[in-house]
């Protein structure tokens, strides 16, 4: 990896993207939607229905930021030319995608305060976290892991500029596969064999630890198991990502649709 | 094959597009082309839409594999996918067109990105980047975003974005395209200016004026094969026998035209304000035609004669129409 690379791009993303502001749709506008629904439906404005409701707000503002600026990004460079401007610097794909998708994450965890304290200024209900600081740093693993399936969403760029309709596919399902809007064990079995291959259900549910005194996990995994299945599940995303960016790159040299949009 | 002598070593290059790639599908978009760029030159890939020119580029700027044959760029094989990084740092594009830049970052902030993804040393951008800036006259425009920048200022800055990694070879993709005059002439300057300081410039234009300017030597390009090659009098003495022939009178030759024409030659009179006839015949041999048809007008008093040579526009015409 080019850490040289990996920061340029972090910078110039974020750049770019506070520049744009319609990230404030997908990333508060649409999440505090959900929450506010979530809370309607439930009738019940106490205290775990609200971190119930924020916390799948939340998750769902990570995951929609992580895919809106996965996608938006490379179409984006594909739009104005500057994916090929990209593509013939030495630097590879997947180190300036890093740097972005980085900026992603990050970009995440703020809309999720931010989607927790709007909730909180509203509905004023006082919800407290068992653990603050393991909260906060499970949350930060999570947009991790969601940022490395940012990195493999953004391969279906890399490969055609297609890809934005199989971001629009994986958006919901995701969120609902990952346990984010209900329990995983609500889910028909078949899923559920598909939620355990995914970081963010296990990082979903190690936040569960986190927010809940004495929460009764729905994978039947420990924290720390938890952990450890997010980690190393995303340490996986990334690897496949890496194999099928460096595919994507010689796939379009070959077929000449760099410069396609 | 190395040939340190040669930036470029072309031989039989080809490309044709996949079954799946719409509108150009099975299409032959470079068929079987080879020339040889000398090192410091500048070189014109020269045709009309469609050519190959763009293709032909993309393929020795490591953008697009080729189908078949060689291309030897600074002594590495583009087809190697283990070269085309090594390469990448010792080459630059820029395409005609105000695309490929970030237009909600400024100029200098482009520039830093591009410095950051060649890998330039941070303690020596900020220098790099003024002088760049300097070069291409955007200092003062430096730091507004690219998106407020003029058409003409926006290809000034991609050109310094192309030179950020001081490349061996550039190339330069209609670099003039829709500029006005001046700007134009600037970037002509500035090419020559590169060429001098020994870098390679490949160009493709579609101006006759701007490659007889820069161009050392040149290909034509017709259906993605060579029609034409050389130096720009190579280019012009190839066609040598098609000449213009101008014949001014005192009176209307109009029944000598009419019956030149009915012989398949191509001839118009037309009337010039102080009264006297301009007639302009191409002929395919000059040398033979000429006294022959010097006698059919001596009727109408002749005032003068005289021969126009091909310019590369003609031969440029000429080489592409017989190449369809």
């Amino acid at each position: 990896m080019n850490p040289r690379a990996v920061t340029a791009s972090f910078k110039q993303q974020a750049i770019q993207f506070m520049a744009d502001p319609q990230w404030i749709i997908p990333s508060i506008v649409s999440p505090f939607l959900f929450t506010m629904v979530m809370l309607y439906i439930h009738q019940d404005v106490t205290g775990p229905v609200v971190l119930q409701a924020v916390l799948g707000g939340g998750v769902l503002g990570m995951w929609a930021n992580t895919i809106f600026a996965s996608s938006f990004t490379i179409s984006y460079d594909r739009m104005n030319g500057t994916f090929e401007s990209m593509l013939l610097s030495p630097t590879k794909i997947f180190d300036i995608l890093i740097g972005r998708s980085i900026w992603n994450a990050f970009i995440g965890l703020v809309n999720a305060l931010l989607v927790f304290a709007i909730a909180e200024m509203i509905f004023r209900t006082g919800v407290s976290l068992a653990n603050p600081i393991g909260f906060f740093f499970i949350l930060a693993l999570t947009l991790m892991s969601l940022a490395s399936f940012g990195m493999l969403i953004s391969t279906a760029f890399v490969f055609s500029r297609m890809g934005r309709f199989f971001s629009s596919v994986a958006e919901y399902p995701i969120y609902v596969i990952s346990g984010a809007l209900v329990p995983i064990s609500a889910l028909p079995v078949g899923l559920q064999h598909i939620s355990y291959l995914l970081a963010p259900s296990w990082g979903v549910d190690a936040m569960r630890y986190a927010a809940f005194e004495g929460y009764g996990s729905m994978m039947g995994t420990s924290l720390l198991t938890d952990i450890i299945m997010m980690v190393m599940l995303s340490i996986a995303v990334l690897i496949i990502a890496y194999f099928i960016m460096n595919k994507a790159e010689r796939a379009i040299l070959s077929a000449g649709s760099a410069t396609r949009y | 094959m190395t040939c340190p002598e040669y930036a470029i070593v072309a031989e039989g290059l080809t490309r044709t597009y996949g079954p799946f790639i719409p509108g150009s599908a099975g299409k032959v978009a470079v068929d079987g082309i080879s020339f040889k760029v000398r090192k410091g030159e500048i070189y014109g890939i020269l045709g009309p839409n469609g050519a190959g020119k763009t293709t032909t580029i993309k393929m020795l700027s490591t953008m697009l594999t080729p189908t078949s044959g060689l291309a030897e760029v600074l002594g590495m094989d583009v087809r190697d996918g283990k070269n085309i990084r090594a390469l990448r740092k010792r080459i630059n594009v820029v395409s005609g067109g105000e695309r490929g830049l970030y237009y909600r970052l400024s100029g200098r902030q482009n520039l830093e990105f591009f410095a950051d993804l060649y890998g330039i040393p941070k303690k020596d951008q900020k220098a790099l980047i003024e002088s760049l800036l300097s070069l291409v006259e955007l200092i003062e425009a430096a730091d507004i975003k690219v998106e407020n920048y003029s058409r003409g200022m926006k290809q000034r800055i991609h050109i310094a974005r192309s030179l950020i990694n001081s490349p061996e070879i550039l190339f330069l993709d209609e670099p003039t395209i829709g500029l006005d005059p001046e700007i134009s002439r600037g970037i002509r300057s500035l090419i020559k200016k590169l060429s001098d300081g020994g870098t390679t410039v490949i160009l493709t234009t579609h101006y006759m004026f701007e490659a007889e300017e820069l161009c050392d030597n040149m290909v034509i390009l017709s259906r993605g094969r060579i029609v034409g090659k050389g130096t720009v009098d190579d280019i012009k003495s190839s066609i040598s026998r098609v000449s213009s022939l101008k014949i001014i009178t005192e009176e209307d030759p109009s029944d000598v035209t009419a019956s030149l024409c009915r012989e398949n030659l191509d001839a118009v009179t037309s009337r010039l304000l102080n009264e006297r006839y301009l007639t302009k015949i191409t002929l395919n041999n000059a040398d033979r035609a000429f006294t022959a048809i010097e006698d059919l007008f001596r009727p109408y008093a002749i005032s003068s004669v005289g021969v126009e040579e091909p310019t590369l526009e003609d031969a440029y015409l000429t080489l592409v129409n017989e190449g369809l």
